[in-house]
């Protein structure tokens, strides 16, 4: 401080004379001159600031006088100043000095006239010049200065106005100058101690006066104050710029470019609404510009702003923070783990800075410490680590001890400990903490988190102190809306009783219903109210004890408080009547928190559980393993939003939504519908039965659908997932009513050799190894390597003979042929290849079908080429009734030579049965006449392989066993042909090749139907019938595969019904 | 030249004085006293009489460069007081003992910073 007073005299005299400065300053603003103006005057009257001051109370005076009638307190202003100028042997006076006024301004005059002629004293001319020249260096308007001096010094005296203006400047001038002189010659230490003995005690009490006298709005800026600029500044760097200014005014002080600002201030804080701005006290905004240049953090060239004029007192608004009482619940800000949590405050440090609060520790015991972030010393985690933070839990010593034993030191009885640095008492941490870092305002106490204090005994029962949380939650008094019955119990209109008719701030307006002033309308504050409740009138808790929603009639009311018999518990409980109103409902409550019954909450990482029942304070859920748990709602950690896509299999793979009706498989086969799908449990909602509110839970996995809500067909819906089941694949059965060729067999893909048509791989071969639906995995000839790649990729290709080919139709083919194929040995995918064996065959059949046989067919086949499906139909004639018609027509003309086949004695037999048949003989002539003979020729060996293939053919072999048409079916279907054309029916998928129609036919279907069904067709129809025969091919049809198939059966059966006839006959 | 300026990380050193509300570091209250307020709190030296006249607990920091014009250090009362940094808010009440003897001896009517006076208006 010392080189404080020491420094430069003019800013000492400026800090050391605020008083006088000050109030020239006030007064000149008062009186419209220019801020420079009084400034000037301030430093250029060093000497006279008494006589300023002199001046000053008297202007000050007479505004307060005018514009606010405030004499007293505008005296007591005035004699201040006045003491404050006039010297310390005032002080004593002040007090009477108030009194007597007029006195006080006659005296003051005295002292004036008596101080002036003290100092009057003429000084030697030359200094004139000086003072002139200072007056030049520092004057922007030098004439106004000198007019507005003279102003000044001819209002405050009078008497002196002898002298003229000039020469008052010029004394002045150099009276200042020589004081000057006098202080540069004194040591700094000696001129400290003049100017403290001067106004260090003067400096502070006059300050203070002044608060107690200056009412605050009459301190309100003018225009004439300087103007307050809001400066946008990094948020929370409010303060360190705060001290930048501070150390740039600092340093800048008495050089040339002193800085501008006059003031700077922030009112940052994590929650103000003014972080991120500092407001800049300065003359003229480009003041700010020029002294926040190159100040970190602050950016006074982007949105600068000036602060009006009526909201600058705004700016500096302070609120008390509300003293701290113990019992009063406040929340942590810090340490950073606790931030939020609420505390309790046991105690407050006299000066209210500190207080001691308990809280609910959140401890790790060290467990964390192993996992990570050990610091140097292995001990403790560094501080501020983030992390996710333990639970609360009361503090527990065992556990404590587990790990950090030595750190673990207190006393059982009293059940108070340290721990890590950490005191412990009863479970709660206690701890000081500063003010600064609680949160005391807006805390707003839950009940569950008060609870868990309250909760603390060892026992673990909640001995909830209603009045203490009451206390601790009453803001409000009563909080009365219209309508309210209330009665007043403090004040003038103490026992009125009214109905509220309007509230409007703390004022309630209420009608007067009992007593003299009945019908009257009174307006009392709100704080000498309290509800009114009669005893029986039917009310609700609303708010502010543990008995919240509670419903009940009121049977005794004290005062306060209120003693109703609930509703739900039949108990009696008591709560203050302003937590009370009329209720109109019932008891019963749904819900407890966000939590409400039916919801699906999550207990723990693992276990969730359907709210099945809601109690006051806890709520009792029903695990996902069927246990019911009574839980309060800090035990649930959360509350799982209902998922309406949740999907879910039931034991069928059939999905199953929510809303579905489903049945327990075996077990109690409870019905329900699904209120909840969680990973494979559901829970089911019955209304059979009440207990767990009708809730139940079960697998996904043990129920079936009953009823899918909307009617959901679960084949249909979604993916087939019976489709995408190998298992259910390879099952034909399963399938009975789409028999695509897919259905049969692995796919006919695999081990097929493949060219990549698309993609990365473009172009490559490789071998099909595995396949889905729609993917095929191929192992690459070049990489020896699998890929995966869209089956519409691929292009296959003969294995042999690198031609194209399509597995599939060729599949079919080769289902037909496969059977066949077996005896014939590679038939290839061609048709040409398939035809060949056909060829060989009839090569085989030669002998007996002759030359004409094959010419005959010949065409047939031509004919069947062009049509993929249809052509293995004419290829085998036999199978496709309607078509081969035609061809057959011709064909069969060379069949008559069959016909001669028929000499066959079983088929001679047949042929007139055929013959019956319209076009039967046809067939018959064509396939089995024919064929026949071929088989039981070729049957030997051509047989086993082929007799599959021709399961179709199955006819055949029975026409061969014509003996026992019984069997037929039974060799058709079951013999070889089953073995070999179950793939061969798989290939019968084919079944677009018409070809392989009929084995399947022939083999699953014909076997049971034909004999029956067929017959009629055969015979009744002819060939009208394959319509007929259609339907009891219906079974084989599938394998057929569209149109042809119908004929084709029929012609086999039909033959075999002939032949049964015959047998018959 | 006295030297207000705190930098950052000693700002958490910092004290308000509870009668005149300057902020400045512990230190310098104990080698100084309050420059303003001295007279009758006498903190020189004495941490113990610095603990309960000044609090660790402010808010809004004001930098005051020029006392004698400023309206901030008008509205503030901080007009008669030397410059430096004060803050707007100070919570913490001074002790009974310390308030007695300022509005006795130097009758100076106390006001505290804590926000508890409300404006007049």
């Amino acid at each position: 401080m010392a080189d404080h007073y020491g420094g430069d005299s003019e800013s000492d005299d400026d800090n050391f004379n605020p008083a006088p400065a000050d109030m020239s300053d006030d007064e000149n603003n008062a009186e419209g001159s220019s801020p420079q103006a009084s400034r000037r005057a301030a430093d250029y009257d060093q000497d006279d600031d008494e006589e300023e001051e002199e001046q000053a109370p008297k202007r000050a005076t007479k505004r307060p006088r005018i514009e606010h009638d405030e004499d007293g307190e505008g005296e007591e202003e005035e004699e201040d100043d006045e003491e404050g100028g006039g010297g310390h042997d005032d002080d004593d006076e002040d007090e009477e000095d108030e009194e007597d006024e007029e006195d006080e301004e006659d005296e003051d005059d005295v002292q004036q006239r008596h101080r002036r002629k003290r100092r009057k004293e003429p000084g030697a001319a030359f200094f004139d010049i000086e003072a002139e020249v200072e007056d030049e260096d520092e004057a922007e308007d030098d004439e106004k200065d000198g007019e507005e001096i003279e102003d000044f010094i001819d209002n405050a005296h009078p008497d002196d106005i002898a002298d003229s203006s000039r020469m008052n400047d010029d004394r002045r001038h150099r009276e200042l100058d020589r004081r000057r002189e006098m202080e540069s010659s004194l040591d700094a230490e000696k001129q400290a101690e003049i100017l403290r003995e001067r106004y260090g005690k003067r400096a502070p009490a006059r300050g203070h006066g002044d608060m107690a006298v200056v009412p605050r709005r009459l301190l309100l800026p003018s225009v004439d104050d300087p103007g307050i600029w809001a400066v946008r500044c990094k948020e929370g760097k409010e303060r360190e710029v705060v001290f930048s200014i501070m150390r740039r005014v600092e340093e800048r002080l008495g050089t040339k470019d002193e800085l501008p600002i006059i003031s700077a201030f922030e009112r940052g804080g994590t929650t103000s609404v003014m972080k991120g701005y500092i407001y800049v006290e300065a003359r003229r905004q480009n003041d700010i510009m020029l002294g926040l240049e190159g100040v970190l953090n602050v950016y006074p060239r982007t949105k600068m702003h000036l602060v009006e004029i009526k909201d600058m007192p705004d700016l500096l608004r302070v609120t008390k923070t509300p003293s701290l009482e113990p019992g009063a619940w406040v929340r942590l800000k810090r340490p950073a783990k606790h931030a939020g949590d609420l505390a309790q405050v046991l105690d407050v440090t006299e000066n209210g800075l500190e207080a001691r609060v308990r809280f609910i520790p959140r401890l790790d015991y060290g467990v964390r410490d192993d996992a990570s972030s050990l610091t140097a010393d292995g001990k403790r985690k560094r501080p501020g680590v983030p992390g996710p933070r333990p639970p609360q839990r009361l503090f527990s010593e065992a556990e404590a001890r587990k790990r950090h034993g030595r750190h673990v030191v207190g006393n059982p009885q009293t059940n108070s400990w340290q721990y890590m640095g950490e005191e412990f008492e009863n479970g709660f941490q206690v701890k000081d903490i500063k003010i600064q870092q609680l949160e005391v305002k807006d805390v707003n106490p839950s009940l569950e988190e008060v609870t868990k204090f309250a909760g603390g005994s060892e026992d673990g029962t909640e001995n909830l102190d209603l009045k203490a949380l009451a206390a601790s939650l009453k803001e409000s008094s009563a909080n009365v809306v219209p309508g309210d019955m209330i009665s007043v119990y403090e004040g003038e209109q103490s026992g009125v009783i009214g109905t509220a008719v309007n509230v409007r701030g703390d004022i309630v307006t209420l009608r007067v219903t009992e007593g003299d002033l009945k019908g009257q309308m009174i307006e009392v504050p709100n704080r000498g109210l309290r509800k009114f409740f009669k005893i029986g009138d039917h009310v609700k808790v609303i708010g502010g004890s543990r008995f919240r929603d509670e419903v009940g009639m009121v049977v005794k009311t004290d005062g306060d408080s209120v003693t109703l018999f609930t509703d739900q518990a039949n108990t009696e409980i008591t709560v203050f009547c302003k937590d009370l109103r009329k209720a109109s409902d019932i008891g019963g409550q749904g819900s407890l928190g966000q939590y409400s019954l039916l919801d699906l909450v999550q207990l723990d990482p693992t276990t969730v559980g359907c709210i099945v029942k809601v109690d006051r304070e806890s709520v009792v859920v029903l695990d996902q393993h069927g246990e019911n748990r009574q839980v309060t709602p800090s035990q649930i950690t959360n509350k799982l939003p209902k998922r309406r896509t949740a999907v879910a299999a039931d034991r069928t793979g059939a999905e199953v939504k929510l809303d579905d009706v489903v049945r327990e498989y075996g077990g109690q086969q409870r019905q329900g519908k699904i209120i909840h799908i969680h990973r494979s449990f559901l829970f089911l909602h019955s209304n059979d039965s009440n207990d767990n509110a009708g809730v139940f839970v079960t697998r996904a996995s043990n129920v079936s659908t009953v009823a899918a809500k909307g009617g959901r067909i679960n084949s249909s819906s979604g993916p087939d997932l019976s489709a995408m089941n190998p298992a259910l694949k390879r099952n034909p059965a399963e399938n009975t009513r789409m028999a695509p060729p897919k259905n049969f067999g692995p796919d006919r893909a695999i081990n097929q050799t493949v060219t990549i048509r698309r993609g990365g791989y473009k172009g490559l071969l490789g071998i099909v190894k595995d396949t889905t639906d729609t993917h095929a995995r191929v192992e690459l000839h070049t990489k020896g390597k699998i890929i995966t790649v869209p089956k519409a990729d691929l292009a296959f290709k003969d294995k042999v003979t690198g031609r194209p080919i399509d597995p599939y139709t060729r599949g079919g083919r080769g289902g037909g042929y496969a059977g066949a194929s077996g005896g014939r040995g590679g038939s290839s995918g061609s048709w040409a290849g398939g035809r060949t064996p056909v060829a060989a065959r009839s090569g085989e059949r030669t002998p007996a079908w002759g030359a004409p046989k094959s010419d005959a067919r010949q065409p047939a086949w031509s004919r069947g080429d062009p049509s993929g499906g249809r052509t293995p139909a004419p290829a085998w004639g036999d199978n496709s009734g309607n078509r081969t018609v035609n061809p057959y027509d011709g064909s069969r003309t060379s069949y008559g030579g069959a016909t001669s086949y028929g000499g066959a004695t079983a088929y001679g037999s047949r042929t007139p049965a055929w013959s019956s048949g319209a076009k039967t003989p046809a067939y018959d002539g064509f396939g089995h006449g024919s064929k026949t003979p071929a088989y039981g020729g070729g049957s030997g060996d051509a047989w086993g392989s082929k007799t599959p293939a021709y399961g179709v053919s199955a006819p055949t072999p029975a026409a061969s066993g014509n003996d026992a048409w019984g069997y037929t079916p039974g060799p058709s279907g079951g013999s070889g042909a089953f073995d070999a054309p179950t793939p061969g029916a798989g290939l019968g998928a084919p079944t677009p090749g018409a070809l392989n129609a009929p084995t399947p036919g022939a083999y699953s279907a014909p076997t049971p139907g034909a004999i029956s069904a067929p017959t009629p067709a055969a015979w009744s129809g002819g060939w009208g019938a394959e319509a007929a025969p259609t339907p009891a091919v219906s079974a084989p049809t599938p394998g057929a595969g569209t149109g042809y198939y119908g004929a084709p059966t029929p012609a086999a059966y039909a033959e075999t019904p002939g032949d049964g006839r015959y047998e018959d006959d | 030249m006295a030297e207000n300026y705190v930098a950052p990380n000693q700002q958490r050193y910092l004290r308000a004085c509870m009668v005149c509300s300057i902020v400045m570091t512990l230190q310098r209250f104990r080698e100084n006293g309050c420059p303003n307020c001295e007279e009758f709190l006498h903190l020189q030296g004495s941490t113990d009489q610095i603990e309960s006249c000044t609090s660790q607990v402010f808010e809004g920091l004001i930098t005051l460069a020029d006392p004698t014009k400023s309206w901030v250090a008008k509205w503030q009362r901080l007009d008669g007081y030397v410059r430096g940094v004060y803050a707007t808010k100070v919570s913490g009440q001074l002790p009974d003992d310390v308030r007695t003897t300022i509005e006795e001896e130097y009758r100076i009517q106390y006001i505290p910073r804590d926000g508890s006076v409300t404006e007049a208006d």
